[in-house]
């Protein structure tokens, strides 16, 4: 047991780096900067949007108009000059992006809504999203003021009607079901602020899987190298010590990272559920997330962190094994690919396809994958698929448990010295 | 002298390739004995097979009166391997490394502490042994294995090539801290490619090629036997 622990220790030593250090922090960090960065997107929208008004026009109408702005969650900010061109170069020095002017005259076509168009002005600063949106602004307020208009008309043309019913005679309310739950709001907002969610659970899972398998190929290969392996395995402990001893420090410190990697993520979440449950009262998308079940409690962080660390201990165990078949530091770096593959499958397939519509041959493939699991589990906790979650679990053990036989016999025999697999360059004979 | 190591008959496949066919030797309490062959001969196999690296295709290897197939652990006690051009964990410091083998072998605190000391005497490092082996030119890091071999006082130390890749000094003191550990009671089986420095090395040597033992003997016998000046006229002699 002492010359186990011994050995463990050393294992453990070996894999935690600076470099690991680093790359778990940066990965915490990433979380959360993302979570504010959420947050801050979020208070952006919620916040009232400048709009720079020119109004050329007299009528009491225009000034009706730009009053109803501000129900549009806009504030016009009225600009005193004569010209179109000074409006511009006002606007351009101002910190605001959009421009509105109401032409002369606008208000004297409102009886037979014979109106002059409006000029809209966007102010391209960069070429960000945000920049993107402005137009997107620009669609609201002209929606506003068409509104407003229609309404207007359709008010004095038959005042005893609801302009909004002769508009929309119908109405609907909308339910959205998850399993045996429900409740009223828009599908498109749930799933919107899931996959909001759900996104980069697959982006770091990637990065961490990729990363440690790299970091015990490298280590293992570096031991063949060197000739520690050899060494080893010639000192009185057993064969199985040797391999489970690497095996778990290779689990320790996939433990160790799969915990950080789940405080980042829930640093994450705060930073987006915190300010959406405040500022989203409106929707009540918080709410109406809440009672579907679609929020994250305790035990769905547990769940999903044993799914990851199993998930993290499949790669470890299977750079283990590629480890053993490198020849020598350099050769260990090509044998990493394999694996990086089998996690850049399901990644990809998460992203560019829903996993329910796959073909089957391309369904087996998924599940055979280990890798596949928690990018499905993140998912399907949340809309209580509990039997992929525990199935993939189970899976990922099996999976674990053959691996670890086969490195045991590997280590027991000749093999772990003479087994080797040679990427050999043609040679081009001249 | 007493027989500790008896191979007989010993033969490896590698698939097809038969890189041992058919090994006899024996080595004897307190001496420093030498497999010396060309690369390729087959020696570095037959090390890694008395060190239970390798599994035998054919033949017996008895140490002590254990056999190797069935008591290995009995050969890993009490055989100690240093491989061919090994290195050590470069992260770690000289002397931790030698604590983590260590502790592989003493049954207490205190005999840690006397493989330590052993160890550093052997090694002759001085302070050096508290900074990190990747800051160790090749000389100090074959130093150091080798006072990580010899400091658990093996019945058996195998070496592997010891002086390869060493410039003379440095060659000089490994040759030193060899004999010094033999005349000490214990045994040493080696290999070497460079048939002239056995010579003032070993006290018997046996000339390995192509998978076969050509002759053993201690250099004097072999060179009157051949009428040669030195081992490589020996070898060169043998093979005819
Ligand atoms: N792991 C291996 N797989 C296949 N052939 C090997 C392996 N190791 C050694 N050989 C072959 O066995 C023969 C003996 O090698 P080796 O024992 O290393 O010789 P030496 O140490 O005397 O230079 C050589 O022909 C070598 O190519
Ligand atoms: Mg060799």
């Amino acid at each position: 047991m002492r010359k186990f622990t011994n050995l463990l220790t050393k294992e453990i030593k070996e894999l935690i780096t600076l470099q690991l250090v680093i790359s778990l922090l940066f990965t915490v960090f990433l979380f959360y900067f993302i979570g504010q960065m959420a947050k801050s997107e979020v208070k952006k929208a919620l916040r009232m949007q400048k709009i720079a008004v020119l109004n050329l026009d007299t009528s009491p109408f225009s000034q009706e108009l730009i009053r109803n702005l501000r129900s549009g969650n806009f504030e016009p900010v009225l600009l005193r000059v004569k010209t179109k061109e000074e409006a511009i170069q006002q606007t351009n020095s101002s910190n605001m992006n959009l421009l509105l002017v109401i032409p002369e005259g606008f208000g004297q076509g409102i009886e037979k809504l014979e109106l002059k168009p409006v000029e809209t002005y966007t102010f391209l600063r960069s070429l960000s999203i945000m920049a993107n949106r402005n137009a997107a602004v620009f669609n609201a307020v002209l929606k506003l003021i068409n509104n407003y208009l229609s309404n207007d008309y359709l008010q004095k043309q038959f005042p005893e009607l609801d302009p909004n019913k002769i508009k929309n005679p119908i109405k609907s309310r909308n339910f959205v079901l998850v399993k045996d739950k429900m409740a009223e709001g828009s599908a498109e907002q749930i799933t919107g602020f899931i996959t909001s969610q759900s996104l980069f659970v697959p982006i770091i899972l990637m990065m961490i899987i990729i990363y440690s398998s790299q970091m015990v190929i490298s280590a293992i290969a570096m031991e063949k190298q060197n000739k520690t392996l050899e060494t080893l395995l010639t000192v009185p402990i057993s064969r199985t010590s040797i391999v489970t001893a690497k095996m778990m420090g290779a689990a320790v410190v996939g433990l160790i990272s799969a915990i950080i990697y789940m405080v980042g993520f829930r640093y994450y979440m705060a930073g987006f559920m915190g300010d959406v449950s405040r500022a989203v009262k409106a929707s009540n998308l918080s709410a109406i997330i809440q009672s579907l079940g679609l929020a994250l409690s305790p035990n769905h962080y547990l769940l999903l962190g044993l799914s990851l660390f199993l998930a993290i201990l499949c790669g470890l165990a299977m750079a283990t094994i590629l480890g053993v078949l490198a020849e020598d530091y350099r050769s260990a770096q090509s044998l990493v690919m394999p694996l990086v593959f089998l996690v850049l499958i399901p990644y990809f397939l998460s992203f560019f396809s829903d996993f329910r519509t796959m073909s089957l041959p391309a369904k087996i493939l998924v599940y055979l994958i280990p890798f596949s699991h928690p990018f499905l589990a993140s998912q399907n906790i949340l809309l209580g698929n509990y039997g992929i979650v525990f199935g993939g679990i189970l899976y990922m053990l099996i999976f674990f448990a053959v691996l670890i036989f086969i490195a045991a016999r590997i280590f027991s025999t000749d093999k772990v010295l003479t087994m080797k697999l040679r990427f050999r360059r043609k040679k081009v004979v001249l | 002298m007493e027989t500790i190591l008896k191979v007989q008959g010993l033969r490896k496949f590698y698939g097809k390739l038969e890189a041992l066919q058919g090994i006899d030797f024996e080595v004897r309490r307190g001496e420093i004995f030498a497999l010396i062959g060309p690369n390729g001969a087959g020696k570095t196999t037959t090390l890694r097979i008395i060190a239970t690296l390798l599994s035998p295709s054919a033949g017996q290897v008895s140490f002590l009166g254990f056999d190797l197939k069935k008591n290995p652990e009995k050969f890993r006690e009490k055989i100690s391997y240093l491989p061919e051009e090994a290195g050590a964990y470069r992260n770690l410091k000289g002397i931790s490394y030698l604590k983590f083998m260590a502790k592989f072998y003493a049954r207490s605190r205190e005999e840690v502490q006397t493989y330590l000391e052993s160890a550093q005497a052997i090694a002759d490092l001085g302070e050096r042994i508290n900074e990190k082996i990747g800051t160790y030119s090749k000389g100090m890091v074959r130093k150091l294995l080798l006072g990580r071999v010899l400091m658990t006082r093996p019945a058996l130390a195998i070496l592997d090539e010891p002086t390869s890749g060493l410039d003379v000094i440095n060659a000089l003191e490994v040759r030193e801290i060899i004999k010094k550990f033999a005349a000490e009671g214990l045994s040493v089986l080696l290999s070497s490619h460079n048939m002239l420095e056995i010579e003032f090395l070993s006290h018997r040597v046996a000339l390995i090629n192509q998978g076969q033992i050509l002759d053993t003997g201690t250099p004097a016998e072999l060179k009157s036997k051949y009428q040669a000046a030195n081992l490589e006229e020996v070898f060169r002699r043998a093979l005819q």
